[in-house]
């Protein structure tokens, strides 16, 4: 059961690393002018991600995925 | 030499394959130039329009068309305003009045203000080398290749014209003796290089890392490097004797300026007259370089080094030494 | 003798033979602060925001109902970006407990009463009650320094320290990152690592696993008490790693998938919890609260002192040609204890102009730890047979959505002020019981409001 999760998880992995060999994805320099909006940004507001991501770390068994942000504490 | 301003001579082909024409108002245009051409060349835009007698040009990248037009239109506005504000040639502007004014007193604006104080402080710094009150000199020295050179008494004459220390500034009033007049010619192009550069980052500043380049005929000032890290590769117009050469420039920071004798000059008994006056002697300096670049943080500073280097003639490297800039000297 | 002037060079050489080289003012300085001062720029390489503060300070405020867990928390976040995009981040954190958490045990047909977890004193619970224990009134503060800078055009790295403290909790955290660019920037790999630290000292003392927790106004009360505890504290160290990739689809959309690995060693339990021993002798208190010498049966909670966790996480930003922004994400998460989860994140933001509003969706679903019970039976104590055991709600099989609205306004360029407002709510489920516990709701829901308001300049 474990090894089959796990074996899903390595595959949407290569997946994911393919597509990153995948250069036609992409743009040009010029065309940078939505993305770089901060509303744009993968986290735009880091202070009310690392807000929720206390309270879900508080109330529930899962944490993170986002990347490093907050650190511990004691409510978990 | 140039070490963070590195001056290449590399072959750049220029053909754009996408120009279009951008409307500006003619309110705007008080000079009427025809209007500027946006054209995207090497994925970068190109805008290109005509003033202060140079080919002027914006590049611009990590933008579209729409806002590389309304940029474009800005940086033209900009330049077009400062040109005629400034300029000696313009009827009813700021200078007329200045140059008009029959010893009275004439009020003046911040933005000018801020000027008279720069040439104020130029003139202090280059112990009065730097001189806007020196363009009468164009009355007597008439650069067109000729032998004429003016005489000594023709000279003589008019140096009691000459001197930013007989001119009145207090801001924001200025009063000129009679006859006297302000030529803003040394410092206007490189004053609208860096106006441009600085309104159109501002303008860019939303874009990280996005940045532009502003090039008036071979005085530049970029806001910082290009998307992908590189440094912009300009071409200039190079000052060899009787050879016109492109130089290409490249550069990543601050402004770069450039001043030459290509053309202008006389020469008698094989004696080559530059167009560089001293303004303390109203000679002109025979042993001037045939051009000096600077680098430096922006382009008036670059500017102003420049001609100042010229002014000292066959010093010309010491003092950029002792400065301490970014130089090139050709001789 | 005529002196040849005709040649330039001749010249120069002949001036250069006499002169000794004149001393030249260093005027480059006042000529560079003169044309500062005209151009109206600070001498430093003009840029918008070269070496500008960036500075957040939001409160939040959570609360459940029923008299519940509520906490303040404001927070202040500091970010300076430098000239050669260089970043500096500061944060401070401050959080402030007040309320009730249920302590693990079952309601009951009457009124149980409880040992305080510091030993001091006890609370009693009505019949039929959901048993919260109300001592929680904790603060903590947390401070946190984080540094990125670029290495060259292709490489960035991340350097990041954190504390945090509280009455009974202390951590201490290091983290690293590297980040490499291809494509034109189009694709970044992300690498990260985090250590943490931490080191917890419970009030009263660390129980021991599945002791029993003395009986409150026992004769034995302080043997008894003793006896459940182990050490004053104990450590927990976690190893967080993080590999990422963040693609440019188009000039509209970004997309991050990141895979995550966590494991966590020490003391992993709440020693706070406890659980309840249900009776399975038939007779009339079959599926009552199991007794020893006439009080009820609770021992503390054990858990796994470790825990190994992945995590998969996606997200997708695009951006519609009117300006609004839509943001999902999917996370999965699967750990050695047993649990599975899968969040779902869905956000719009609908440009105003100079303001925005953006609505907000989670779903949230895990599976339970494969040593989570609502309850022991008097068998399992009796036999000895389990070894790890928690009643913890947050290890149950749960549903949990949120709702909620956000509002922003900017003030200017680079000032806004925004407020949300969101509802949470938790449903749990699981073995229902036997005999009397079958009428108690051994699953509550949880229902809590979000609150924040946050000021950027």
């Amino acid at each position: 059961m474990k090894l089959k999760y796990i074996g899903q998880i390595v595959c949407c992995l290569a997946i994911a690393l393919s597509l990153s060999a995948c250069s036609n994805l992409g743009v040009k320099p010029w065309e940078r002018d939505t993305l770089s909006r901060p509303e744009m940004q993968l986290i735009h507001d880091p202070v009310e991600a690392g807000l929720d991501d206390h309270i879900y770390f508080s109330k529930e068994a899962s944490s993170g995925g986002r990347g490093f942000g907050g650190g511990g504490c004691g409510c978990n | 030499m140039l070490n963070k301003y590195v001056l290449y001579a590399i072959g750049l082909t220029m053909s754009p394959y996408q120009t279009c024409l951008v409307e500006i108002p003619k309110l705007a245009n008080p000079s009427n130039h025809s209007p500027p051409i946006l054209s995207l060349k090497d994925q970068c835009w190109v805008g290109q329009f005509q003033a202060m007698a140079s080919d002027c040009q914006v590049l611009l990248e990590g933008i579209n068309q729409q806002r590389a037009e309304e940029l474009l239109k800005l940086a033209a506005i900009e330049t077009w305003r400062i040109e005629h504000k400034f300029s000696r040639y313009k009827a009813g502007n700021i200078m007329h009045q200045i140059n008009h004014a029959y010893e009275k007193k004439v009020a003046v604006d911040n933005e000018t203000t801020a000027i008279l104080n720069f040439v104020d402080q130029c003139y202090q710094l280059s112990d009065g080398l730097f001189d806007v009150t020196a363009g009468v000199l164009r009355k007597i020295w008439h650069f067109d290749g000729s032998d004429n050179i003016p005489s000594d008494q023709e000279i003589n004459n008019i140096l009691p014209l000459i001197g930013w220390n007989k001119v009145h500034w207090k801001a924001p009033y200025i009063q000129l003796p009679n006859d006297m007049e302000l030529d803003l010619g040394g410092i206007g192009k490189e004053y609208a290089v860096d106006k441009v550069c600085l309104l159109l980052q501002k303008r860019m500043s939303q874009i990280e890392n996005c940045h532009i380049l502003v090039n008036f005929g071979g005085d530049l000032a970029c806001s910082g490097p290009r998307l992908n890290g590189e440094a912009w590769e300009v071409a200039v117009e190079s000052y060899q004797d009787q050879k016109k050469a492109i130089l290409k420039v490249k550069l990543s920071q601050g402004g770069i300026a450039t001043s030459g004798d290509s053309r202008r000059f006389l020469l008698k008994e094989g004696i080559r007259y530059s167009h560089i006056l001293n303004p303390k002697t109203g000679q002109s300096i025979t042993n001037a370089p045939h051009a000096v670049s600077i680098a430096a943080p922006n382009c008036m500073q670059a500017g102003i080094l420049s001609t100042m280097a010229m002014l000292q003639g066959s010093d010309a490297e010491d003092f950029l030494s002792a400065q301490e800039a970014d130089f090139w000297v050709q001789r | 003798m005529q002196l040849n002037t005709s040649n330039p060079i001749e010249t120069m050489t002949h001036n250069q033979i006499k002169k000794t080289p004149p001393k030249f003012k260093k005027i480059a300085p006042a000529l560079a602060a003169a044309s500062c001062s005209l151009l109206g720029i600070t001498e430093a390489i003009a840029q918008e925001n070269n070496g500008d503060w960036k500075f957040d300070v939001a409160n939040l405020i959570y609360a459940e109902s029923d008299s519940r867990v509520a906490a303040t928390e404001p927070v202040f976040n500091a970010t300076k970006t430098y000239v050669d995009g260089e970043i500096l981040n500061v944060k401070l954190v401050f959080d402030s407990l007040t309320g009730a958490s249920p302590n693990g045990a079952t309601p009951s047909d009457t009124a149980q009463t409880f040992t305080r977890p510091s030993g001091n004193g006890e609370y009693t619970v009505d019949q039929d009650e959901n048993p919260l224990d109300d001592t929680f009134r904790d603060s903590r503060g947390a401070l946190s320094g984080n540094w990125t800078a670029p290495i060259n055009r292709d490489w960035e790295y991340t350097l990041g320290a954190y504390g945090s403290k509280e009455f009974d909790y202390l951590s201490l955290g290091l983290n690293g990152g590297l980040k490499r660019y291809l494509n034109q920037k189009n694709t970044a790999l992300n690498f990260g690592l985090a250590l943490s630290a931490d080191t917890i000292e419970p009030v009263g003392g660390k129980p021991l696993g599945l002791s029993r927790m003395a009986i409150p106004g026992s004769g034995t009360f302080d043997a008894d008490f003793d006896a459940s505890r182990a050490d004053s504290s104990d450590n927990k160290s976690i190893i967080d790693a993080l590999f990422g990739v963040t693609q440019v689809i188009n000039a509209n959309t970004i997309m991050q998938f990141n895979y995550g690995l966590s494991l966590s060693n020490g003391y992993l339990n709440d020693p706070y919890k406890i659980l309840s021993v249900i009776d399975t002798t038939t007779g009339a208190n079959y599926g009552g609260n199991y007794q020893n010498a006439g009080n009820n049966v609770y021992l503390y909670e054990s858990r796994p002192d470790s825990r190994m966790k992945h995590t998969l996480y996606w997200q997708t930003k695009y951006a519609l040609d009117n300006g609004d922004v839509i943001d999902g994400s999917y996370r999965f998460m699967i750990d050695d204890w047993g649990i599975n989860s899968h969040t779902l994140d869905f956000r719009y933001r609908w440009d105003l102009g100079n303001s925005y509003l953006e609505p907000h969706l989670r779903y949230y679903m895990q599976s339970k730890a494969d040593f989570y019970q609502r309850y022991l039976t008097s068998d399992e104590f009796t036999s000895g047979s389990i070894k790890e055991a928690s009643s913890d709600e947050r290890l149950s099989d749960m549903n949990a959505y949120t709702v909620g609205l956000k509002y922003g306004y900017k003030l200017s360029n680079d000032k806004e002020i925004n407020v949300r407002a969101e509802y949470y709510m938790q449903t749990h489920s699981g073995d229902t019981g036997f005999g009397k516990l079958t009428s108690q709701d051994l699953y509550p829901d949880i229902n809590a409001i979000i609150f924040q308001v946050g000021y950027s300049f």
